[in-house]
């Protein structure tokens, strides 16, 4: 930029502070700054070293790393593909149970519920988001575990065995105990971003749909849907990025198995789970790099994910939605 | 003119921010390094499996010299991390160092210190006598081959056992363990499919079964779920009142862990190799009553250390005043065996500053 053109430095085009250097302004402005540069710089730094020491795995097993199935840490061969479908299962299963509890508590909590029942609802379910994983680890394989495999997965064995999904036997730790449990975790996310994006539906377009005669099941689905509908998609995904990543809980209660199996009775085990249960006992520097691959390929997951939400929300502003 | 300034007064003063927040960070860091406290203190980070002994033993050691010790059961992999970063003063493990792991260690010795012994555990209902295995049949349940509690082969061990017609559900460690370790030593010594198809270490790549994270996490699940084989370490075991199977040793006698059984494997050992490194599973048939998962337990310390003299006096302790029953017999710990104490002692004197 120019200083021989002096609009170029006045992107307001408006009213322009006076010329008279201001320190408080430009510190706060530097501190804020600052703030927003580490962020960068801090996501960058950890990509960079991730990818850096997990480039051994890749080197030694080749690309073929993300899709090799063998994990044996006495013979040194490490491969990715049972913990990445396990990532990826158990994630999509969390999603798909817990985002539309989570729309419908939301949706309960803006529209429906009489106002005095409103505050404490919303404070509970954001309560779950506050109980550490560890704990809720805990509660997954000392609560969760003898009452899936007493009760729920013999009942689900029974009634819906012919689809594949419910065809082994029950077992206390297991995927279904990790679906379980990350669509506890996933809840409360997706609830308080869905809540907050409703709340701020205008009141016109209600007074508009409640003087048109809507139900209020028309009201949603006609009004707050549509207008809400690409936030609540990005809430989905962040919600995603949290079941995705999820580490401690899983590892207590998935079982760490190999291999991959249709049942979700069956132990399995996921790439952040594998590098909770092992980072601390590895035998060997190629497991230390083998495990850091499995945290880069989580990485890039995770990333695509958040991405694919501000992608969402983008489009949807341009479009004027939100 | 005016943006110019401007600007590089921002730069200038975005620069004095950066600098003070980079000095916080690396006087952070340094400050952490020499935190390491005063010579009248030990602290140690390692196996969970020598914890309650070592718990015993701090109380009594500063009664006697002074010397605080602080030690941390992080478990084995994450003891011998922090004594390779030397955030500790020593550290802790039940599998002796791999290869990588000594390499990376870069200067640390490895001294047995203390003997205890892995117990298989298991949960069948209705049972009206203890379980006897046998090592193959061990091995064989652990790759998936035996798969039912009245499989022929384990009836055969069980004669008047009322053996049930019900799965079995293997359990094994899923996070790093020296328990792990000690239990596949037993499998891939008697057993050669299992240390050519799996073999030996604190992870490995489990044939079958499902994985509990720590000693808590198996006995948790072997505990709560019925048709259940897994394996603790024995005073574990035992403080949770899991059932324990009694395993045959080479002199063929069945044996269950016990202050008597893991004395008669560790004497076994007449000769000590110069890593230290020791492996007493399936002994020799001359103890007729030995244990055949017994194992040592290790110590890590660097041999180039600022609190050598500190250090060497409580190692010595530990192996000698440290072995009396008063401390290890309830924990059905066994005092380590003499060439042991020999190799030990003569390892501690590597340790200097």
């Amino acid at each position: 930029m120019s200083a021989a053109d002096p609009t170029a430095t006045s992107n307001t085009g408006g009213l322009k502070r006076g010329l008279r250097w201001r320190p408080g302004d430009t510190l706060f402005r530097s501190v804020t700054g600052l703030a927003a540069l580490a962020s960068g710089v801090l996501i960058l730094g950890i990509a960079y070293t991730v990818f850096r020491d997990a480039w051994p795995a890749f080197h030694t097993f080749g690309f073929g790393f993300i899709g090799h199935a063998v994990w044996d840490p006495v013979r040194n061969v490490f491969g990715a593909r049972d913990f990445l479908v396990g990532t990826l299962i158990s994630s999509f299963f969390a999603i798909v149970l817990g985002a539309p509890i989570a729309i419908a508590i939301a949706l309960y909590l803006t529209e429906i519920a009489p106002r005095y029942l409103r505050g404490p609802i919303a404070m509970l379910v954001e309560l779950i988001a506050s109980i550490p994983s560890v704990v809720l680890g805990l509660w997954g394989l000392l609560v969760l575990g003898p009452i899936l495999d007493k009760h729920i997965e013999p009942w689900l064995h029974d009634h819906l065995g012919f689809i594949p999904l419910f065809g082994g036997s029950p077992s206390q730790v297991g995927m279904l105990n990790a679906i379980v449990i990350l669509t506890i975790m996933v809840v409360p996310i997706i609830t308080s971003i869905t809540r907050d994006l409703l709340v701020r539906i205008p009141g016109e377009l209600r007074d508009g749909a409640l003087a048109l005669g809507l139900t209020d099941w028309e009201t949603i689905r006609g009004v707050v849907i549509p207008y809400a509908g690409p936030g609540i998609a990005a809430a989905t995904i962040l919600g995603l990025g949290r079941a995705l990543g999820e580490a401690i809980a899983v590892a207590q209660v998935i079982g760490s198995s190999t291999g991959i199996h249709v049942s979700l009775f069956h132990a399995a085990d996921t790439l952040a789970g594998r590098i909770a249960n092992e980072y601390f006992g590895a035998a060997s520097k190629l497991q230390l790099d083998s495990l850091i691959g499995l945290g880069a390929i989580l990485l890039v997951i995770t990333l695509l994910a958040n991405l694919g939400a501000q992608v969402i929300v983008l489009r949807a502003e341009r479009r004027g939605v939100l | 003119m005016d943006t110019n300034h401007f600007v590089g007064r921002r730069i200038a003063l975005a620069m004095v921010a950066l600098a003070a927040v980079l000095f916080a960070v690396f006087a952070g860091v340094a400050s952490a390094k020499n935190a390491k406290g005063s010579d009248d203190r030990l602290s140690g980070a390692g196996a969970t499996f020598v914890f309650p002994l070592v718990s015993t033993w701090i109380p009594a050691y500063q009664q006697a010299t002074g010397t605080q010790v602080a030690y941390a059961s992080v478990g084995s992999g994450a003891g011998i991390a922090q004594i390779t970063a030397r955030t500790v003063d020593f550290g802790a493990s039940d599998a002796p160092l791999s290869p990588d792991q000594a390499a990376a260690c870069n200067g640390c010795l490895q001294i047995p210190w203390a003997l205890s012994a892995t117990a298989v555990t298991y949960h069948v209902s209705g049972l009206n006598k203890q379980l006897k295995l046998i090592g193959p049949v061990v091995a064989s349940i652990y790759l998936g081959k035996i798969t039912k509690w009245n499989d022929p082969a384990i009836k055969k061990l069980n004669p008047g056992l009322n053996l049930p017609d019900k799965s079995i559900t293997v359990v094994h460690r899923s996070d790093g363990s020296g328990t792990t370790y000690n239990f596949v030593d037993y499998l891939s010594s008697v057993s050669p499919e299992w240390s050519s198809k799996v073999g030996r270490g604190v992870s490995v790549n489990w044939p079958t079964g499902e994985g509990g994270k720590g000693n808590a996490g198996v006995a948790n699940i072997v505990l709560s779920t019925d048709g259940t084989i897994g394996y603790n370490e024995i005073s574990y075991a035992l403080a949770n009142k899991i059932n324990v199977a009694a395993l045959q040793n080479k002199a063929g006698m069945f044996t269950t862990p016990g202050i008597r059984a893991i004395t008669a494997a560790a004497s076994t050992v007449k000769r000590v190799p110069a890593s230290n490194e020791m492996h007493i599973v399936n002994p020799p048939a001359s103890q007729k009553s030995a244990y055949p998962i017994s194992s040592f337990t290790y110590i890590i310390i660097p041999k180039k250390t600022g609190k050598a003299a500190t250090l060497r006096k409580f190692v010595f302790w530990a192996l000698t005043e440290g072995q009396k029953p008063q401390y290890t017999q309830k924990l059905l710990f066994v005092p380590i065996p003499k060439p042991v104490l020999v190799a030990a002692e003569k390892t501690l004197k590597q340790v200097g500053s």
